[in-house]
This record gives structure tokens, sequence and C-alpha cells, in this order.
């Protein structure tokens, strides 16, 4: 069974990944320079992607784990795992490629620039849903905690993200400059919805890959405990 | 009716607990102290003074004596198997959970109290026009605080790395309370008027019902086996 | 050992006041550098690097977990 999605997960997976060179081939050969930012801006076609994967691996997370806490289903935590793993990946992405664009845009690697906090308070989320996880020795106890913090994290994040915002309003940067200037270029614009569809469908396609293996790992745990 | 007996006795259970042996009660107030002590050692006041930062440190050391103390409210009671107990009584989830967290609440408060005393003498502090405000932001904000960490000090009691864990756990979640509870202390402690903390204190509302409801939702998840 | 003790002291020698010539030269292209933005080029160059690592790094470890699994389980059945 888990070898037919991986068949479909395997393709989508490579759709993703042509798409992903597509838009490499569109960032560094096709799409014109942004003229306030200049060369840097280019790291958006990439980097708001990844945020955007990354925020919806956390939605799924939730969403899984609400319907796990409710319906105790294992393939909802199994779900929820396998996103999980790939909004770590992402985030992780996210928080790397960012500092590398405000130390250009902004001339420093970090600013408290709200959507930022909130990926790495997000990224912290994440390690605290895997550290529960493989702290605790009665697995099916394991998967309760995992959801129980993702349902919480998702309810806490509108409040952390108004929060963030508001708390940047109190202090203004001066040195920074707009990441969202006047109306993006439709070439621009083309791009970073092209960059939006590739990492959307590898994401969902490695998803389906990382649900096969952990489908696999439980059989072979199944079939190890019951000889 | 008899949820409000049921709540009431998970209160006092908890309450006469901690007045027998005043364990957490006497770690967090110390606790609160010597982070008092030692926070004036770190700063040189003839550079900053410490009713600018005093909000700030107010809600550190009620984090840090917090998350202490409420991360003790299930781990008292799994040494001796005394949890399993009250899990068999016929007390709902949800009731037990809103008990602890009523219990944690007033340890919380009386070492947020302890902290305002002890803090004013220390740093000379003004607690501004409006002391029953800032009593309100930090009750608000101390409920938020306990709802989450009831949860979590559940969650972080059932694993293997215990306490330990639950500050990886809620210091991420506990942004929009800093945020809000800090802000709007440091406001009063400056001699601002009222009409500009009564956001902070809705929005600390807001935090602390959100949390009230996650957990009292979600507790029968985590105790049961 | 003397005689590489020497050598070392005047390698050193000669590495310090070349530096010492060079360090005004670095900042000079340092600061071209930033003029001409090709520090954003770098960057953009890294971002993307890392991305594509991360992204098959994770596709690679899924493999290999997979292949290790299915593995065993192969093993279960025969």
């Amino acid at each position: 069974m888990y070898k037919r999605t991986g068949w479909i997960g395997t393709a989508t997976a490579l759709l993703g990944v042509a798409l992903s060179v597509l838009v490499l081939w569109m960032v560094f050969f096709w799409v014109p320079t942004e003229a306030n930012q200049g060369v840097i801006q280019r790291i958006f076609y990439m980097h708001v992607p990844a945020a955007w994967v990354a925020f919806m691996a956390f939605g799924i997370v939730a969403f899984a784990s609400a319907v796990y806490l409710w319906l105790g289903d294992e393939r909802a935590d199994m779900a929820a795992v396998a996103a999980a793993e790939g909004g770590i990946i992402f985030t992780g992405i996210v928080l790397l490629t960012g500092p590398l664009w405000g130390k250009i845009a902004w001339g420093t690697y970090w600013t408290w620039e709200p959507r930022l906090t909130l990926t790495l308070l997000l990224f912290f989320i994440y390690v605290g849903y895997f550290m529960v996880r493989a702290a605790t020795e009665n697995p099916e106890k394991g998967k309760r905690f995992a959801a129980v913090v993702g349902i919480v994290g998702a309810l806490d994040i509108p409040l952390i993200h108004v929060s963030v915002l508001w708390f940047r309003s109190l202090h203004p940067e001066p040195v920074v400059l707009k990441a969202e200037g006047p109306t993006l270029d439709p070439d621009m614009l083309t791009t970073l919805l092209t960059g939006f569809l590739a990492f959307t469908v590898l994401f969902v396609g490695v998803l389906m890959l990382r649900y096969g293996l952990e489908r696999a790992e439980r059989e072979l745990n199944l079939r190890q405990v019951t000889g | 009716m008899t949820y409000l007996r049921q709540l009431r006795a998970v209160i006092r259970k908890d309450l006469l607990q901690e007045l027998r042996t005043k364990q957490r009660l006497a770690t967090m107030g110390g606790f609160a102290v010597l982070v008092g002590v030692l926070f004036n050692y770190s700063i040189d006041q003839a550079i900053v003074a410490a009713q600018d930062i005093a909000s700030g440190l107010i809600w550190m050391t009620l984090v840090f004596a917090g998350v202490m103390g409420v991360g003790r409210t299930f781990e008292l009671e799994a040494e001796d198997g005394a949890f399993q107990g009250v899990l068999l009584s016929p007390i709902p989830r949800d009731a037990l959970y809103l008990g602890k967290v009523v219990s944690n609440f007033v340890l919380v408060y009386l070492v947020v109290l302890l902290v305002l005393a002890v803090f004013g003498v220390f740093f000379q502090l003004d607690y501004g026009n409006h002391p029953f405000m800032l009593l309100a932001v930090l009750a608000v904000g101390a409920l938020g605080f306990v709802a989450l960490a009831t949860l979590f000090g559940a969650v972080s009691s059932g694993t293997a790395l215990g306490e330990t864990l639950l500050p990886i756990l809620v210091f991420p979640l506990l942004v929009p309370m800093v945020v809000y509870g800090a802000s709007g202390t440091s406001r009063l402690l400056a001699g601002r008027p009222i009409a500009e903390v009564e956001g902070n204190l809705r929005m600390l509302a807001a935090f602390a019902l959100v949390a009230l409801f996650a957990g009292a939702g979600l507790f029968r998840f985590v105790v049961e086996d | 050992m003397r005689r590489s003790m020497k050598l070392f002291g005047s390698t050193m020698v000669a590495i310090v006041t070349l530096a010492a010539a060079a360090a005004p030269l670095v900042a000079q292209a340092e600061e071209l550098g930033q003029q001409t933005l090709g520090r954003a080029y770098w960057h953009v160059f890294l971002a993307y690097a890392i991305a594509w690592i991360f992204i098959f790094g994770w596709i690679i470890s899924i493999a290999r977990r997979l292949g290790r699994v299915e593995k065993s389980l192969g093993n279960l059945d025969g």
C-alpha cells in the first residue's frame, strides 16, 4: 500500500522539482531587477513561498492534530508528523534566508520584523512538537501531547502575530525599507506565483513520500513488536 | 451546582496541600526575591534607572518563577501516584484543569504581590497613580500564563524530560502576554493615563480566554492513559 | 629544530608585514564590493543554495529511511 502512495508522491515531488528549476531560471535569467532594492530582492521569490509553505504546513499539523484527538485516527497523526517535519525544514529556510536579505536591504541580519519574529516562534513551536514526541516513552501519549502542542500553537499564532505587529508599531525601526513597495511588476508577479506553485507542489509531493515513510515505519514497528 | 462543588474540591485539595507543605510557595518566593538581588547587581543604576526597566524585570520574574512553580504541580502528585487517584474520581477533566488553574493562579499571584513589594523596596519603585490598574494587568496576565503553563505542565510532566521541557513549550506561546503585559506595566510605571492601558488589558484578557478554553478542552487528552 | 623555528619566525614576520600592507587594500575592496552590490549577488546565491540543500537533504533523508525500513520489512517477510 505504501508503495502506491510513494509512486504518486514521487511524481508530484518530481513535478515540484521541475517547477523549482523553472523558478531558478526565471529568477536568475528572466525577471527584471527591482528598482528600489536591486538584486537582493530576488531572494523574495523563494523566501516568501517558503514562508507560505511553513505556515501551510502548520495549518495541516493543527488540522490533522484536531482530527487525531477527535477521531483517534492513526492516519491523521501520521499526516501531522509528516507535515511538521516539512514545516521545520521550511521555517529553517525562511529563518536563514530572511537575514541574508535583511543584511543587504536593511543593513542588519536580524530585525524584530513581525513576520520574521512570527516565523522564529513558529520554528520553536515545531521544535516543541518534536521534543514532546521524542521524550514520551508511551508513543500513544506522545501523539496526543504533540497534537495538543499543535492545536494550542495554531490558536496562539494569530495572537502572537497581532502582538508582534503591535510591538513593532511602538518601536519603529528607522532604516527599514518597505518590502511591499508599489504594485508588483507583472513579470515579478509571474515569477512569485510560479515560486508559490513550485514550492507548494514540491511540498505536497514530499509530504506524501514522508507520509508513506511514516506508515512503513509504523508497520515495521508493529510487526517487530508482534513478532 | 455539582460542577462548582467539584471545582471547589480540587481547588481546596491543591491549596490545602500547598498550605501544609509550603513547598512551592517557598521556592517560588525565595527565587523571586533572589532574582531581585541578582538584578540589582546586574544593572548599573548610574546608567539605567531601575524605574525604566522595572516592568521587564517584574514580568520576567513572573514568568521564570511561575514556570518553576507550575511545573511542579503534577510532579508532586505523580511522585506517589496520587494523581491516579484523582483521575479515578468522577470529576470531569475540565473541572480538574480549571481547579488547578485557580490554585496555581493563587500561588503565582501571591508571588507577584511579593515581587511588587520586594522590588518596590529594592529599587525604590514608584508604582504610579493607578496601583489597582497595575494589579489588574498583572492579574489578567498571570491568569493567561497559568492557563497555558498548567496545560503544558501536565504535558511535560508526562514526558521523560519532565519540567525542563515546560519553558521550551510555553515560552514561544507567551509572547502576546509579555508584549501586552510588560508594555502596559511600563506605561503605568511611567505615570501614563489609564486609557493608554485599557487596550493592553483587553488583549491580555483575550489571551487568557483563549488559553483557558484551549486548556479546558484539551486537558483530558493530556491526562488520560 | 632551531632552523624550523627560524623559518617559522621569518614566515610569520612576512605574513604580518604583507597583511599590514594589504589591510587597507582589503578594506577598500570590501567597500567597493558594497558599492557594486557584489555582496547582494553572493547573498542571493547563498539563499537559493540553502533552500535547495535543505529541501534535497530532506528528500534524501526520506529516501534513505524508506530504503532502510523497506529492507527490514523485506527481511521480516523472507
